[in-house]
């Protein structure tokens, strides 16, 4: 195989990586979303921790390995559909970490509670369906499937 | 180089429908292995990890694998329409998604009964596993195109 295909190989696993983190991540919240104890709630929160690791080594793989791929390949750093994927890659790398963030202080008071009797809590409850960590974790995810798009279509290359 | 880039645009929707269900295929596989592999060492939660990774497969596994095979399908009959022989590259994906089904029907057989005695059974993280691992050789595959 030559250089191109080479980057292209661990681009494509970035990309495998991130958006297949982005999917365990979802499995697990969506199933978090219909328990009620905390130390289930803890637990699969928890294992999210897994697909963090995923999402960051993707983002990284993805973003090293795409611009040298943009150079290799002879496009411009400044062409719209580049400019527009490393962008929208920032946009649901905020949107997620501030959605993680908001998480980490739901399994922390899962933990508490687990500790203290493990009792269903309104409160956990409410925060595990928070809508505003559920739009930035989603629309993380939403982002990464425009950035697919983009390079699939490289619309003006 | 730029030649070899450039690809007709009519491929570029069954290519996007195919790798977008081939990554969400890729975490949900891994998403019943990391549950499989958590009720292992999780005492108490067996119930609650086996209903994740059944409801992962049936929501998640399915509909991506699907997604995934009816992509590849679209765009293999247009880059090599009739009966044009197919690169190697292609033929390693095809080996990965045509038994992997049945491995993937054997793990869903293997969840359904896990779920009804209450605890995911060994096999069934092993053979996710494995499945994530073949997924890895056909994306190898696939973007290098060796």
């Amino acid at each position: 195989m030559n250089t191109y295909q080479w980057l292209l190989v661990f681009h494509v696993t970035g990309a495998f990586l991130l958006l297949g983190g982005g999917a365990i991540a979802a499995a697990l919240n969506l199933s978090a979303l219909g328990r009620e104890r905390p130390s289930e709630i803890l637990l699969l929160y928890g294992l999210i921790r897994i697909a963090v690791v995923a999402i960051t080594a993707g983002t990284l793989l993805a973003f090293v390995f795409g611009l040298w791929l943009v150079h290799e390949a002879g496009y411009g750093y400044f062409d719209g559909w580049v400019v527009a994927a490393f962008v929208l890659l920032i946009v649901a790398n905020a949107l997620g970490g501030a959605g993680g963030k908001r998480d980490q202080a739901t399994a922390n008071l899962a933990r508490e509670l687990a500790a203290s009797g493990d009792a269903p809590s309104p409160e956990l409850k409410a925060r595990v369906r928070d809508p505003i960590s559920l739009a930035l974790s989603y629309g993380s995810g939403l982002v990464l499937i425009v950035v697919l798009a983009l390079m699939v279509w490289k619309p003006g290359a | 180089m730029m030649l070899a880039l450039i690809r007709p645009d009519s491929w570029n929707f069954p290519l996007f429908l195919h790798i977008l269900g081939a990554t969400v295929l890729f975490g949900t596989v891994a998403t019943v292995a990391i549950a499989g592999f958590a009720s292992r060492s999780h005492a108490g939660y067996e119930q609650l990890l086996s209903r994740v990774a059944a409801r992962t497969f049936l929501f998640g596994v399915i509909p991506s694998f699907i997604l995934m095979r009816a992509g590849a399908q679209w765009i293999v009959g247009k880059e090599f329409p009739g009966d044009a022989k197919t690169p190697g590259w292609i033929d390693v994906g095809f080996i990965v998604s045509e038994p992997g089904a049945l491995l993937l029907l054997i793990t869903g057989i293997l969840i359904w009964v896990s779920v009804r005695r209450g605890r995911l059974m060994l096999a069934v993280p092993v053979l996710a596993g494995i499945y994530v691992v073949a997924l890895g050789v056909a994306w190898v595959a696939m973007s290098g195109k060796p």
